[in-house]
């Protein structure tokens, strides 16, 4: 009766539907067509800047293209839903693979599969006993000594079985690349990044989510003690270290240092050295030389009255010059004395300011700078740095691990001893067969002399 | 004489290294000893660079700013040049295909001989690169990549033996130029995995994100990518010959767009 459906065949399609599935996701050339796919969407958010706004891309491109950005999500193609959904196809896949893998290795393992890559029989007059010693030391420096001797004068036989550990190549590379998978996972959703910009002296409360720009509360807070900023001779930065306290509940909990590639950690929160912005001047330094001679030093800061010692001036910065003439480096400061008109004084490195009998030297001024710090937190690094581990000693042991195994059958009839040599050997199978073809050979030729 | 007189030296030296395992392969029947001589020279220019490349190290170190030099594109340059003449002496050693020389090196030639354009003057290291994993992170991805290029070049040779009878005759055997293609892939892979790892732990420990989809990472990604696809052909499709030479092509220009094509892409304001 065409076209009714009994119970067997609504069984058999779902059966083949199921196996339809089974070996989409088993299969190799899924693999590498969602390899591919990947690699063309990566180089698609390449190729479109990442994260710009939606305002700036409705300026820049075309109605058209813009709409097409739109809707596949293409400022942000790695968050975006079909791009997950490769990766979680991906992980389906490699899933698949590697239970499929890992249930044919205990058999291997065992040695029960059967095949050889290569076999081949000889024949001695020699009988078993003999013959079990002349190839255990033909054979020693190829493969060492043999993992079975068995057998009696008519039936001998040698097994030789060398890294097996390379079976376990295959599934530590994928089980590793999962791994790294699941930790960017959890990364995810357990994580966050954000930074945050403190003024030196001050303290920093709340930081910026990245990337959604909104500002969240620290767990603690950071007081930036001190901010220092070394040059190389060149002009270029050569360090920057933010020396902080880790407050919480008025207490103190961690106090350290922060520098470039030297993150400081507090329960899980990592603060990384990742800039620096010039605020202002933090205090100009000078040197006032009194009448009798006698020096001394004078700090001047932004918006406070500095009275110079000794004297009844009170002098209040204006402006600094960072060596824009001939004059060098130098400073404007506001001086005024009762009773006087206030006066505006510049001071500077190749001409110091006279002020009556008295004399101010410009020596330097302090930048006031703010640190910018990334803060993050990634409970799934460690699981991608342990994938990641796996991955590495997957490859060790897929490159620098040879699976082989050889097996000497010998048969005793009438004088004449049957060899039967049967090897398998992972990678490099020719080279394997001539070097224990050789040996086997030579081994038989030299006694028969 | 200053480091970069030597790398200039070293580069002509290529070059006439180059010119004379030409005569040499023109000249000559095979198994020559001009062409085991040209192969000896070629060996002694890659010990000249090996030395040029430790004396900037030292001179860094004079100038009281000491520090691996590996840290710039001339420095990058020089030794990616320095682990493709690494890559070709290998080649040669374990498959004897003097052809294989003979096409990489201009590969050499060319990626020294740019750098005359380029400032090569030793800078101190700015915080962000003063890092260990610097060092390891740059070796072994300039590793992987001498791997691909020598597989590149083999695969360029095995596609135009097939487009040509007359070609095909006077280059290698295939099936030589197959294993190469696939055998320095194999050797390249797990470099550039470990290469792109320990960028991945050096982000880490700057920036607090091991991975940030930046166009430099997303392409080394996509090299990943396409040498995984071109190992998995073949291992598990038994794809060979001219199907996986295609493919070793394709990832060698993913390797050149990471190296250089990142610094091209567009910026913030310019859309397709």
């Amino acid at each position: 009766m065409a076209g009714s459906q009994t119970s067997e065949t609504v069984a058999t399609d779902q059966r083949s539907i199921l196996s339809e599935i089974a070996s989409f996701f088993t299969s190799v050339k899924t693999t590498i067509t969602l390899l591919f796919l990947l690699a063309s969407a990566s180089i698609v958010g390449t190729l479109v800047p990442q994260d710009t706004s939606l305002d700036q891309l409705r300026q820049t491109a075309s109605p058209f293209m813009y709409r097409i950005m739109i809707i596949l999500d293409l400022p942000t193609v790695f968050r975006s839903w079909w791009f997950i959904l490769l990766l979680i196809l991906l992980s389906i896949n490699l899933l698949a693979c590697l239970i499929r893998r890992l249930s044919a290795i205990p058999a291997e393992w065992k040695g029960d599969s059967e095949k050889a890559s290569f076999r081949f029989v000889i024949s001695d007059p020699r009988p078993g006993s003999e013959l079990k010693g002349v190839f255990t030391s033909a054979l020693n420096r190829l493969l060492g000594a043999p993992s079975a001797v068995s057998g009696s004068e008519e039936e001998a036989g040698l097994v030789w079985v060398k890294h097996r550990v390379h079976l376990l190549g295959f599934p530590f590379i994928h089980a590793g690349i999962l791994v790294i998978l699941l930790g960017g996972l959890v990364g995810l959703f357990y994580g966050f990044r954000g930074n945050i910009q403190i003024e030196e002296g001050g303290v920093g409360k709340e930081f910026v989510l990245s990337p959604s720009g909104e500002v969240r509360p620290l767990p603690f807070q950071i007081a930036v003690d001190k901010f220092t900023l070394t040059r190389y001779a060149t002009g270029q930065p050569k360090e920057f270290r933010s020396d902080v306290r880790l407050i919480r509940d008025d207490k103190e909990v961690l106090k350290g240092s922060i520098l470039v590639n030297a993150p400081l950690t507090f329960e899980g929160i990592s603060l990384y050295q990742s800039d620096y912005r010039l605020l202002g001047i933090k205090e100009v330094s000078l040197i006032f030389v009194g009448q009798g001679g006698q020096q001394s030093d004078l700090k001047v800061r932004p918006r406070e009255t500095t009275v110079i010692p000794g004297t009844s001036y009170k002098v209040r910065l204006h402006s600094v010059d960072p060596g824009t003439t001939k004059k060098g480096q130098g400073a404007e400061i506001v001086v005024e004395r009762p009773g006087e008109e206030q006066q505006i004084v510049g001071v500077f490195r190749n001409e110091p300011a006279r002020l009556g009998d008295s004399e101010i030297r410009f020596v330097d001024y302090t930048p006031l700078y703010a640190t910018g710090l990334q803060v993050a937190r990634d409970p799934g690094a460690i699981v991608v740095w342990v994938g990641c581990g796996f991955l590495i000693l997957g490859f060790f042991l897929t490159l620098f691990t040879n699976h082989r195994s050889l097996t000497i059958a010998m048969q005793t009839r009438a004088g004449s001893t049957q060899i039967r040599v049967y090897g398998r050997s992972r990678r490099l199978r020719r080279e394997f067969r001539e070097a224990v073809e050789k040996r086997i050979r030579t081994s038989l030729s030299k006694k028969e002399k | 004489m200053t480091s970069t007189d030597l790398n200039t030296y070293v580069t002509f030296g290529y070059l006439a290294g180059w010119v004379v395992y030409l005569i040499a392969f023109m000249a000559a029947s095979k198994d020559s000893s001009i062409l085991k001589l040209a192969f000896r020279l070629l060996v002694l220019i890659w010990v000249a660079h090996t030395v040029a490349i430790g004396f900037r190290w030292v001179e860094s170190y004079q100038m009281g700013i000491g520090h691996a030099p590996l840290s710039n594109l001339y420095e990058s340059l020089i030794f990616f040049g320095w682990t493709i003449g690494l890559a070709l002496i290998a080649a040669r050693l374990r498959f004897g295909t003097d052809l294989v020389v003979l096409l990489g090196l201009p590969l050499v030639f060319l990626t020294m001989g740019s750098t005359f354009l380029l400032d090569h003057t030793i800078k101190p290291l700015i915080p962000a690169l003063q890092s260990n994993w610097l060092v390891a992170h740059v070796i072994t991805c300039f590793l992987g990549y001498a791997g691909f290029a020598v597989s590149f070049v083999a695969a360029v040779m095995l596609l135009v033996a097939r487009g040509s009878d007359y070609l095909g005759e006077r280059l290698p055997r295939a099936q030589i130029l197959d294993e190469i293609v696939y055998r320095s892939v194999l050797v390249g892979f797990p470099l550039l995995t470990v290469g792109i790892i320990t960028g991945a732990a050096w982000a880490d420990s700057a920036w607090g994100a091991y991975w940030s989809w930046d166009p430099k990472e997303t392409w080394s990604l996509i090299t990943w990518l396409v040498y995984s696809a071109f190992l998995h052909a073949r291992l598990a499709r038994g794809w060979a010959g001219r199907r996986s030479a295609l493919l070793s092509v394709l990832g060698f220009v993913a390797v050149l767009f990471t190296y250089f094509g990142v610094n091209y892409l567009p910026g913030l304001h310019s859309y397709f």
